[in-house]
């Protein structure tokens, strides 16, 4: 075997001989790249551009000054405007103001330097283990102990450390690298405070608590959406006893930062930021409504790949986004908390002993049940 | 897709968890034994994966259903559903961390508190490629999974060493154990679902030893 190098010891360093796409991703060999824009931009498209980003600074005055005055008049510009996309070159100043997070920042000098320079934590060799397992195909943090890593590991040290209940769990480590692409260590920390504690929408740190509450909630009532969204897929769904944690924990827990093209994953952030983790059902929704004709007719095995593998065509933010927004799920994402959070005594069809994993008993049973109808025919 | 045959024919399905604390390596050695892949740079595991092979067994044609979970403690609010029902569980750790090995008898407690009592066990020590690393002599491992009794065996996922092995190893175990004394499930209606598919002509999964290694990575 010619690899017996040591992997803990060195980690392929930036690969110049492999290009990277617009975003930093380190392209697969033979990549067809599609990396959301096409090649060359029409003089046309350019100045569309322009002329986009020339509006959004207005709207956001210099440094953000004018930003809450903006939204505050005109709250549907905004909506749509961000539902469009937010131009990249801005992104980064966007989503701390709409985050909330510029504000957490101001509250709080010098804490982070603190966090990160005074405490220790708990977590401190469960964090360093993931560092290079966080997009590791990023040229940011392809280097070992290089910038991307450090401030990756600082982000989530400070973080174990200000909330000590939730500490450190797999998964923020997207989030935090998400955000260091485009913002400044301090900056991306205080946006994960604002998303994990709610500064602006209902605070998430459930998803990484003890039992991942919030993870178990936001599944059963996608599951309850895609039953009334699509009927004949969400039962398609219960035959093959496919449970949404087997392909959409990630989708939450990672806010779609996981496994999916990084010119969605943006796009889905623009609109999560604003409008909150709404996005994130209406998104995966849409996923299945693009996909519903062939998933229908999959079994089992080929339907669990295909919901964790969705074609180049679905993944597409102009295409999937409009169809996503086609969903209107808050209030009913509203009465399917209340009914999650009282419990069993609710009409609904599963009691709570078995809501974490209906579904999964029945697969298997099914897989019991197979072994001994072939130990039957194999005694005949 | 990645050309799988839809119908597929096989003796028995057989559900296996691969599980042991987060980087010691399960998602590379489900790759490796279900495409015979090894990924550098792979990300962690975030809630469950899963992959499937067919493969020959004491002369039968065994599908392995393998769940593949997220190893850190937090997740077993997720993971630990996925052990019900399974009759393998394949325990790793890595040779080269002491840590990981003392936490095996956390992961044993963990299977006794939520997977079937007849569950199969196979401790697995992990990267035995970083040799001038390891901190976990063979032998202790050994003894412990003799203590215990689980089967043992040594991996490197990285070099391909053991992994055919090791996944033979647990099916055949899986196999003989349910062969003696049939397995009764605690939900009825066995027999009823999906037929059983009996056949000779099938196609075994690629990935058996000598087979050219292939590098992955998607992003």
């Amino acid at each position: 075997m010619d690899k017996k190098k040591a992997i803990d010891d060195t980690e392929p360093g930036p690969a110049p001989s492999r290009g990277v796409d617009r975003f930093g991703f380190i392209k697969p060999e033979q990549s067809n790249s599609p990396d959301g824009l096409p090649k060359g931009k029409s003089i046309q498209e350019r100045e569309r551009e322009e002329r986009r980003i020339r509006k959004w600074r207005k709207m956001i005055g210099v440094g953000g000054s004018d930003w809450k005055h903006y939204v505050r008049r005109n709250p549907h510009v905004v909506k749509r405007r961000i539902r469009k996309g937010i131009p990249d070159c801005l992104r980064g100043l966007v989503w701390q103001l709409i985050s909330g997070s510029r504000d957490l920042l101001l509250l709080n000098p010098g804490v982070y330097e603190t966090l990160v320079i005074y405490e220790t934590s708990a977590s401190e060799l469960e964090i360093i283990r993931d560092i290079s397992r966080t997009f590791p195909s990023h040229i940011f943090f392809q280097q070992r102990h290089g910038p991307g890593q450090r401030s990756l590991y600082n982000i989530l040290k400070a973080y174990s450390v200000y909330d000590r209940d939730v500490g450190y769990v797999q998964g923020m480590g997207f989030l935090a690298g998400l955000l260091l692409l485009y913002m400044s260590e301090e900056d991306a920390f205080w946006l994960l405070v604002a998303l994990l504690k709610g500064a602006v929408h209902a605070p998430m740190e459930g998803l990484y608590q003890a039992g991942l509450p919030l993870v178990q909630q936001y599944l059963s009532q996608f599951e309850k959406l895609v039953m009334e969204h699509m009927p004949k897929l969400g039962q398609h769904f219960v035959e093959e006893m496919i449970n949404p944690s087997m392909y959409a924990s990630q989708w939450f827990i990672t806010v779609f930062s996981y496994s999916f093209p990084f010119h969605l994953t943006l796009r889905v952030w623009d609109v999560f930021l604003y409008e909150g983790i709404k996005v994130v059902f209406q998104v995966g929704l849409a996923l299945l409504r693009f996909c519903h004709d062939d998933l229908i007719k999959l079994p089992f095995e080929q339907l669990l790949h295909a919901l964790r593998n969705f074609p180049e065509e679905a993944t597409d933010p102009d295409v999937l986004l409009p169809i996503a927004f086609t969903f209107k799920v808050s209030s009913r994402l509203e009465e399917l908390q209340k009914e999650y959070q009282k419990g069993p005594e609710g009409s609904s069809e599963t009691s709570t002993s078995k809501r974490h994993q209906p579904l999964i008993s029945k697969t298997m049973s099914r897989v019991g049940s197979r072994v001994i109808s072939n130990l039957i025919s194999d005694k005949k | 897709m990645a050309g799988r045959r839809a119908e597929e024919e096989y003796d028995y399905l057989f559900k296996v968890v691969l599980i042991g604390d987060s980087g010691v390596g399960k998602s590379n050695l489900l790759s490796r034994f279900t495409r015979n892949e090894f990924c550098l740079e792979s990300k962690s595991t975030i809630g469950v994966e899963f992959a499937t092979r067919t493969l020959h067994v004491e002369g039968k044609i065994i599908k392995a259903q393998i769940w593949d979970t997220a190893g850190q403690e937090r997740y077993r609010a997720i993971t630990s559903a996925y052990y019900r029902g399974a009759l393998g569980a394949v325990l790793v750790y890595d040779v080269s961390k002491p840590t990981t090995f003392e936490n095996i008898s956390r992961w044993l407690k963990e299977l006794r508190d939520h997977a079937d009592s007849n569950i199969r066990i196979m401790l697995v020590g992990n990267k035995t490629d970083l040799r001038h690393l390891r901190a976990v002599a063979t032998e202790d491992a050994q003894n412990f999974a003799e203590a215990e009794g689980l089967s043992y065996i040594e991996t490197s996922a990285l070099e391909a060493t053991n992994v055919e092995e090791a996944f033979q190893l647990i099916l055949g175990d899986i196999y003989r154990a349910i062969s003696k004394k049939p397995v009764v499930s605690d939900d009825s209606g066995a027999g009823a679902a999906g037929g059983v598919k009996e056949g000779k002509t099938i196609n075994v999964a690629p990935g058996d030893a000598g087979a050219e290694k292939k590098q992955c990575c998607s992003t």
